[in-house]
C-alpha cells in the first residue's frame, strides 16, 4: 500500500529542492534543441532502419568550450568521481522506481538502455543491435547483441527484456505511462532468443526514443523477480550497465564500481559516487572546493556562478524542461476557464523572471524555445495583468462564489470578499521553493486568497497526481523529441491517478498529437505542432515561466564526459535532462 | 528526589528542560554567588530594548516602513542589496527590505513567544500551586505528568503538534504554551510547597479561610514573582524554539519570522556573497534573546528565586 | 534495593505514559489511513478506491479500536520489530533505517560531549582560581553569550568563519568515506552543540569549585604545602562531580533536542533529519520508534545518573 506514495516512472521525484519547482522526471528524455543556433529538430522518429526522416537537428547540448580542457594524453583507469544530485530518490529500479533526473542518472551507471541518443536528436540502438518497424510504424522489432550478461551472470535475452517490460506494465504506478499505448494481450512477442516484438495501439514512429527512457533499461530478470518478494533489493540494483551496483546509505552515498567485463569496452573510472545535496547553493560550493568532482543543476543563480568559474567545465543544455505553474482545471474554482484565465493574468512574470531567472534562464512563452523547429511565434505567455485579472475574478465570483472548492475543505467557497480562494502547492521544504510562492501569492494577492501548502517532493506528485491540488509549481516537458511528452497531455492519462495532471481532456488535442506521432514528415510534424502550441495556451492550464537550464558541471580534471559512443562508434547526446552517461569518463 | 524519576534541583531541570526546546537559549543562569541588591545598568539596557523592539513591533503597521513583501527591484542592478542608506539592514534576494521585515517578523516572533509562556504561567502555575498545596495524590499525578513531559526532548514534542496540525500561528504558539506548561509549572509547585507550611498561611487556614482563598490571596502573591522572572526566559525560549522549527521547514506558514529569514539567507552561496540577509536577523534575535535572558535572570537574583525554586 | 525498584518501576512507567501519549496523540491528531493512502483515503466512488482502503485498514488493523492497536503495536515495538514505514514502498523496515542512521546522531552527541567537557573543565579551573577578577567576569560573560545564542544562530556562525571565511572544515558529511574524515567532517556540528554545552558546565563547576575552595579541608592541605594545581585537580575537582554528572546527563538529553536542528544546518542524515522528513510525510512508524528512543535514551540515562550519582555518594539511596 505504501508504493502507492511512491510515484511512477513517470512522476519520479525530482529536484523539488532545488530550482525551479518540483518537476516529475520525465519518463521520456529530454533534451533537443540546440540553445544555439536556431534550428529545427527534426529529430523525431529516427529508427534506425526503415525509412526513417533525415533529422536536422543541431546538437542539443552546449558545452561551455572555454571551460573544457583539452588533453592528449589518452585516458587512463582509476580515481572515483562524486557526483552530487539534486536529491534522492526511493529506489533504483526501473520497473517500479520513480526515476527522475537523479534517478536515471544512478541508472546510467548501472542499467544500459536498448536505445540512446545521438547528438543530432536521432535515437540508435545501444544494448539492442537493430530496432526495426514495420511499414506503419505499429510494429517494432527489437533485436539485441549477443553474449551479454548482467551482473548476476544472468543472460541478457528476449525473455529478459518481456519481463521488464511486463514488470513494468504490471506496477500500479509506473504502468500508468505504458498501459494506455499497448494492447492488452500480445504486446511483446519473443520471435526468438534475441528478438523480441513490440505490438503498439497507434503508430508510432519515434518509438525507438521510448527506448531512450526509462521503458528502454534493462534489469537482470533474476533480480527484478527477487526484488518483487524483497523490496530492499530496489536498493542494489542489477543490470548490465559499465558500473556494479557496491553500497547504499539513503540520503547519503550510493556507491558504484568499475565493471571489469563490460560489453561495450573499458571503463576507466574505479568507482562513481552520487551524493544527494538537495541545496543547489551548498551543491555548487560542494564542486568549487573541491568536495565533489561533479554535479548536476538547474537553479539559475548556481549556473550563473558556475559559467562564471574558470576552472569548471559546464555542460548547458537549455533544451530539456520548461518551469511553469500548473492549473488543476478539475475541481472548482479552476473548471472555469475564467479563473484559470485571472490567475493568469495576475502572475507577476516580471518579477518572477527577475528574481529567479536572474537572466541566465530565459522567460518561456509556451514548452518550446524560440530556436525550436516547433515554436510558435504567435503564442505569448500573459501575465502582469492584475486589473485584468479583478474584473474576470468579480465576475467569477458574482457567478460561481458559492461552490466548494474541495482541495482547501469540505465546506470552503470558493470565494470570499470578492477574492478567489486557492491553495498554491510546491514542494519543500527549500529556500527556492518558498521564495517562488512568495513571489506568486504577492502577486496574486488583489485578487486571490492564497493558502500556501508545502509538501515533500513525493506527497507533491501523488496529491498532483491525484488531482488534489488547485495550482502548483512543476517542471516537465522538453522530451528529445515532443511526442514523448504526450502521456502529460492526453486524455486517456486522466484517471483516478492521472499523468494528465490538469486533469484535461480534449479530443482534439489528443487527435494532433496521435497523427503527430505516426507521421515522419518533419513540415507537417512543425504545423501540428504549432497548432498544438496555440491549444494549450488557449485553454490556460499553465503559466509558463522560463525554459529550465540544465547544467552539468564538471570539475578541472574530469575528462571524457562527451565521448561516449555506441559499440558502432556513433557518438551519443553529451547530456540529457541533468544526466550524463560515465564510461568514457577519466580523471587526469 | 523524591518523586522517583526526579533528574536534580528543579532549578537545573527547568532550564535543561528549556535548553532542550530552545536548543540552547536558557540554563539556570542564577547561580551567581554574589547576589546584589540591585538591578544594575545591564538590567536597564536590556529593558530598553526589550521595549523598543516590543514596541517597534506593537507600531509596525503605522510606523514609516517600507512594504515587507515588496520587492524593491533597482534597475541594472541584481539583488540582494548590500545595507545602503535606504536599505537600512540592506535587502534579501527578492529586493525586500531586511530592516522592514525584520521589525514585521518581530511580530509573529515575539507573538509566539508571548502567547507561550502566557499559556504556560496561567496552566503550569494553577497546576503546579495545586499539586503544591494539596500535595498527596493531586501532587503525584501532576508532578507525574510534568515529569512525561520533561521527558520528551521538547523540540520533538514540537515538531510532533505542528506537523499533525496547520501551521498557524495559532498553533505554534499553543503548541510552545503547552511545553512551557511542565518547567513553568513545577518551579510554581515548588514554590508553593515552600511556603504552604509558613505562618501566615496556617494562620489563614486557621482563621477557616477557603481553599481557594488561601491560593489567591496568600500563595499567588508569592508564587508570582518567581514567575514572572521565569516568564522573560520563558519567553526567549519560546522565542528561539521558533526559529528551532523555522530550520527544520515548521514554523508559521505566513509572514515573515526570525527564524525564516535567517534560514533564508543560511545557504552557503549566501552567506558568501550576502552574509547581511543572515545576519541582520541573527544580531536582533541574539541581542533580544540575550535582554530576556540577562532581564530574567537578574530579576530572579533579585527576588532571590534561586532558594525558593530549589 | 527497594529504591531501584521504584525507581526502575517509575522509568517504565514513564515509557509507558510517553509511548501512549505519542501514539495516541498520532491516530487521534493525525489520520493514519490519509497517512498510508493520501487523498485516495476519502475516494469511495469507486470499486478501486473502496478496495484500496479495505486493503490499507486490514493491513494496518485500522478497524480495531486503538487500545487493541496500541498493544499490537507496543508488545511488537519491544521485540525490535518497528514495523514498516508508510510512505515510499514501506522500504526499509523502520527498524533498518533507524540503524543506519543512529550511529551518526551518536557520533555527534559523542563528540560534543567530549568537546564541552574538555573544554569546560581547564576553563572552570582557570577561572576559579581567579575568582571574580576581570578574567573572570569576562569569562562569565561569555558563557552567558554562548547560552544565549541559539544553536541553528551558532551552527551559521560556525558555518561562515571555519568553512565559508576560512575553508578549514568540509561542508559535507559523506557516509562513504572512512571513519577519520568523518569524524572530521562532524567537527562543525559537535562544536555547535559542544560550546554552549562547555558553557554550562563551566559554570557550573567554577561555582562549585568556589564554594569548596573555601571549605576546610582544601584550606588544610593548602596549609599543609600542598601545591595549589594539586589541589584543584586531586581534591578540589572531586566534590563537584555530583552535580557536574547530573547536568552532563541532563544535557546529553537536551542536546538530542538540539542535534536536530543542528543536523539539519550541516546536511548530516542521522535521526535529526529521519524524524524531519518522516514528520512531513507523516510518516508515523518512523515518527513513534524515533521519539520512542529518544525518551528510552533519555530516562535510561537519568537512571544512569542516579546511579552514579549514589555511587559516589551513599546518602541518596537512604533518601
Amino acid at each position: 500500500m505504501g508504493a502507492l506514495v511512491s510515484f511512477a516512472l513517470v512522476a519520479a521525484a525530482c529536484g523539488g529542492s532545488d530550482d525551479n519547482g518540483a518537476s516529475p522526471g520525465t519518463d521520456a528524455p529530454s533534451v533537443t534543441e540546440g540553445d544555439a543556433p536556431p534550428d529545427t529538430e527534426g529529430d523525431a522518429p529516427p529508427p534506425t532502419e526503415g525509412d526513417a526522416p533525415e533529422s536536422t537537428v543541431d546538437p542539443g547540448v552546449v558545452i561551455d568550450e572555454d571551460d573544457v580542457v583539452e588533453d592528449d594524453t589518452g585516458p587512463k583507469p582509476g580515481g572515483t568521481l562524486r557526483y552530487g544530485l539534486e536529491a534522492d530518490v526511493n529506489g533504483i529500479n526501473p520497473t517500479s522506481s520513480s526515476l527522475s533526473s537523479p534517478g536515471l542518472m544512478m541508472s546510467n551507471a548501472v542499467f544500459d538502455t536498448l536505445a540512446v541518443w545521438t547528438p543530432e536528436g536521432k535515437a540508435v540502438p545501444f544494448l539492442a543491435e537493430s530496432i526495426t518497424p514495420n511499414d506503419d510504424f505499429t510494429v517494432w522489432d527489437v533485436k539485441l547483441r549477443p553474449d551479454i550478461t548482467f551482473h548476476d551472470g544472468t543472460p541478457l535475452n528476449s525473455e529478459a527484456i518481456a519481463v521488464n517490460f511486463e514488470a513494468q506494465r504490471a506496477d500500479p504506478l509506473v504502468g500508468l505511462a505504458v498501459k494506455p499505448f499497448y494492447p492488452e494481450e500480445g504486446a511483446t512477442e519473443i520471435v526468438d532468443d534475441l528478438t523480441i516484438r513490440f505490438n503498439l495501439l497507434e503508430p508510432n514512429a519515434v518509438f525507438p526514443g521510448a527506448l531512450a527512457s526509462q521503458l528502454g533499461y534493462v534489469a537482470s530478470p533474476t533480480w527484478i523477480a527477487a526484488a518483487l518478494e524483497d523490496p530492499n533489493l530496489n536498493q542494489a540494483p542489477v543490470g548490465t550497465g559499465p558500473f556494479m551496483f557496491d553500497s547504499r546509505s539513503q540520503d547519503s552515498t550510493t556507491r558504484f564500481v568499475r565493471n571489469e567485463s563490460w560489453w561495450n569496452g573499458d571503463v576507466w573510472l574505479d568507482a562513481i559516487e552520487f551524493v544527494p545535496v538537495t541545496d543547489p547553493d551548498t551543491r555548487t560550493d560542494l564542486l568549487l572546493r573541491g568536495e565533489l568532482q561533479a554535479i548536476q543543476t538547474t537553479n539559475p543563480a548556481s549556473v550563473g556562478d558556475l559559467m562564471d568559474e574558470d576552472s569548471i567545465q559546464n555542460i548547458i543544455d537549455e533544451t530539456g524542461e520548461e518551469s511553469f505553474a500548473m492549473i488543476n482545471s478539475s475541481v472548482p474554482p479552476f473548471d472555469d476557464i475564467r479563473a484559470r484565465q485571472a490567475i493568469t493574468l495576475a502572475t507577476p512574470l516580471d518579477n518572477y523572471r527577475n528574481l529567479i531567472n536572474l537572466g541566465i534562464a530565459r522567460g518561456a512563452d509556451q514548452g518550446f524555445i524560440p530556436e525550436s523547429a516547433y515554436y510558435n511565434p504567435d503564442v505569448v505567455q500573459e501575465g502582469d495583468d492584475p486589473e485584468g485579472a479583478q474584473a474576470l475574478v468579480a465576475e467569477y465570483c458574482a457567478e460561481k462564489g458559492a461552490e466548494i472548492n474541495t482541495v482547501l475543505g469540505e465546506t470552503a467557497t470558493t470565494c470570499t470578499d470578492g477574492k478567489i480562494n486557492i491553495e498554491l502547492q510546491y514542494s519543500g521544504p527549500a529556500v527556492v521553493q518558498t521564495r517562488i510562492a512568495d513571489i506568486l501569492s504577492e502577486g496574486w494577492q488583489d485578487s486571490f486568497n492564497v493558502t500556501i501548502d508545502e509538501l515533500p517532493q513525493d506527497e507533491h506528485i501523488l496529491q498532483t497526481a491525484l488531482g488534489q491540488y488547485n495550482i502548483n509549481t512543476w517542471r516537465q516537458f522538453g522530451a528529445v523529441d515532443p511526442a514523448l511528452d504526450n502521456v502529460w497531455l492526453m486524455c486517456r492519462t486522466v484517471g483516478f491517478i492521472s499523468l494528465n495532471w490538469p486533469k484535461f481532456c480534449d479530443e482534439s488535442r489528443d487527435a494532433i498529437l496521435l497523427e503527430a506521432q505516426a507521421i515522419t514528415d518533419q513540415a507537417q510534424r512543425e504545423a501540428l505542432y504549432k497548432e498544438l502550441v496555440q491549444k494549450i495556451n488557449d485553454d490556460y492550464l499553465y503559466i509558463f515561466f522560463s525554459h529550465t537550464i540544465w547544467d552539468n558541471a564538471f570539475a578541472e580534471n574530469v575528462r571524457g564526459m562527451c565521448e561516449h559512443t555506441t559499440p558502432e562508434g556513433v557518438p551519443m547526446q553529451c547530456a540529457i535532462g541533468g544526466r550524463t552517461w560515465f564510461h568514457a569518463v577519466w580523471l587526469a | 528526589m523524591s518523586d522517583g524519576v526526579g533528574v536534580g534541583p528543579v532549578g537545573v531541570e527547568m532550564a535543561a528542560g528549556m535548553e532542550a526546546s530552545a536548543g540552547g537559549a536558557v540554563v539556570g543562569l542564577s547561580q551567581d554567588e554574589t547576589t546584589k541588591r540591585t538591578l544594575g545598568i545591564g538590567f536597564w539596557i536590556s529593558i530598553t530594548w526589550i521595549t523598543v523592539i516590543v514596541l517597534a513591533a506593537a507600531l509596525a503597521p503605522w510606523l514609516p516602513l517600507k512594504d515587507p513583501d515588496s520587492n524593491f527591484i533597482a534597475a541594472g542592478e541584481r539583488p540582494p542589496y548590500s545595507p545602503n542608506g535606504t536599505h537600512w539592514f540592506g535587502t534579501d534576494q527578492d529586493a525586500r527590505d531586511l530592516f522592514s521585515r525584520t521589525i514585521w517578523g518581530a511580530r509573529i516572533s515575539l507573538t509566539v513567544g508571548f502567547v507561550a509562556i502566557a499559556c504556560g504561567m496561567v496552566f503550569g502555575g494553577l497546576l503546579g500551586m495545586i499539586a503544591g498545596y494539596f500535595r498527596g495524590w493531586w501532587d503525584r499525578v501532576i508532578s507525574f505528568v510534568f515529569v512525561v513531559f520533561l521527558s520528551f526532548p521538547a523540540l520533538v514534542l514540537a515538531i510532533l503538534i505542528t506537523a499533525l496540525l496547520e501551521r498557524s500561528l495559532r498553533t505554534i504558539s499553543i503548541t510552545l504554551g503547552i511545553l512551557s506548561i511542565a518547567p513553568v509549572g513545577r518551579v510554581a509547585r515548588a514554590t508553593t510547597i515552600s511556603f504552604a507550611d509558613r505562618e501566615f498561611v496556617l494562620a489563614a487556614r486557621t482563621l477557616g479561610a477557603s481553599h481557594r482563598r488561601i491560593m489567591i490571596k496568600e500563595l499567588l502573591p508569592n508564587v508570582l514573582i518567581p514567575m514572572g522572572a521565569l516568564a522573560l526566559l520563558g519567553m526567549a525560549v519560546a522565542v528561539v524554539a521558533e526559529g528551532g522549527l523555522a530550520f527544520l521547514g515548521l514554523s508559521v506558514e505566513k509572514g515573515s519570522t526570525w527564524g525564516k529569514m535567517i534560514l533564508t539567507g543560511a545557504g552557503s552561496r549566501d552567506l558568501q556573497k550576502a552574509p547581511w540577509i543572515a545576519f541582520a536577523p541573527i544580531i536582533v534575535l541574539f541581542l533580544t534573546v540575550l535582554s530576556l535572558n540577562f532581564a530574567g535572570d537578574r530579576l530572579r537574583s533579585y527576588f532571590d528565586v534561586r532558594e525558593t525554586a530549589l | 534495593m527497594r529504591y531501584w525498584l521504584q525507581r526502575l518501576g517509575a522509568a517504565l512507567a514513564l515509557l509507558l505514559a510517553v509511548s501512549m501519549l505519542t501514539f495516541g496523540a498520532m491516530n487521534l491528531l493525525g489520520d493514519p489511513l490519509f497517512n498510508i493512502l493520501g487523498p485516495a483515503a476519502s475516494d469511495t466512488s469507486t470499486e478501486e478506491g473502496r478496495q484500496i482502503i479495505a486493503d490499507a485498514k486490514a493491513e494496518y488493523n485500522l478497524d480495531e479500536p486503538l487500545p487493541v492497536r496500541y498493544v499490537k503495536w507496543g508488545s511488537a515495538f519491544v521485540t525490535g520489530d518497528f514495523g514498516v514505514q508508510f510512505s515510499v514502498d514501506g522500504q526499509p523496515p523502520v527498524a533498518d533505517l533507524i540503524k543506519e542512521r543512529l550511529p551518526r546522531t551518536l557520533m555527534l552527541l559523542i563528540m560534543a560531549q567530549l568537546i564541552a567537557v574538555t573544554l569546560a573543565i581547564p576553563w572552570a579551573l582557570w577561572s576559579a582560581s581567579r575568582a571574580d577578577s576581570v578574567v573572570d567576569k569576562m569569562s562569565t560573560a561569555t558563557t552567558f553569550l554562548f547560552i544565549a545564542l541559539p544553536n541553528f544562530a551558532l551552527a551559521v556562525l560556525i558555518k561562515y568563519v571555519l568553512s565559508i571565511k576560512f575553508e578549514i572544515f568540509p561542508l559535507i558529511f559523506n557516509a562513504a568515506d572512512p571513519f577519520w574524515t568523518r569524524v572530521w567532517q562532524m567537527v562543525m556540528p559537535a562544536l555547535t552543540l559542544g560550546l554552549p554545552a562547555a558553557a554550562v558546565y563551566q559554570r557550573l563547576l567554577r561555582t562549585d569549585l568556589i564554594t569548596t575552595l573555601q571549605e576546610d579541608f582544601i584550606l588544610t592541605a593548602r596549609a599543609k604545602g600542598v601545591s595549589r594545581r594539586n589541589v584543584l585537580f586531586k581534591h578540589a575537582l572531586r566534590p563537584s562531580l555530583f552535580s557536574f554528572i547530573t547536568i552532563f546527563g541532563i544535557t546529553t538529553g537536551a542536546l538530542i533536542g538540539g542535534a536536530l536542528v543542528v543536523e539539519q544546518v550541516f546536511i548530516i542524515p542521522g535521526l535529526g533529519s529521519a524524524i524531519v522528513e518522516a514528520i512531513l510525510r507523516e510518516d508515523f512508524p518512523v515518527v513513534l520508534a524515533i521519539v520512542m528512543l529518544v525518551t528510552a535514551a533519555f530516562v535510561v540515562i537519568n537512571v544512569i545518573v542516579d546511579l552514579v550519582y549514589s555511587l559516589i555518594d551513599p546518602r541518596v539511596r537512604a533518601s
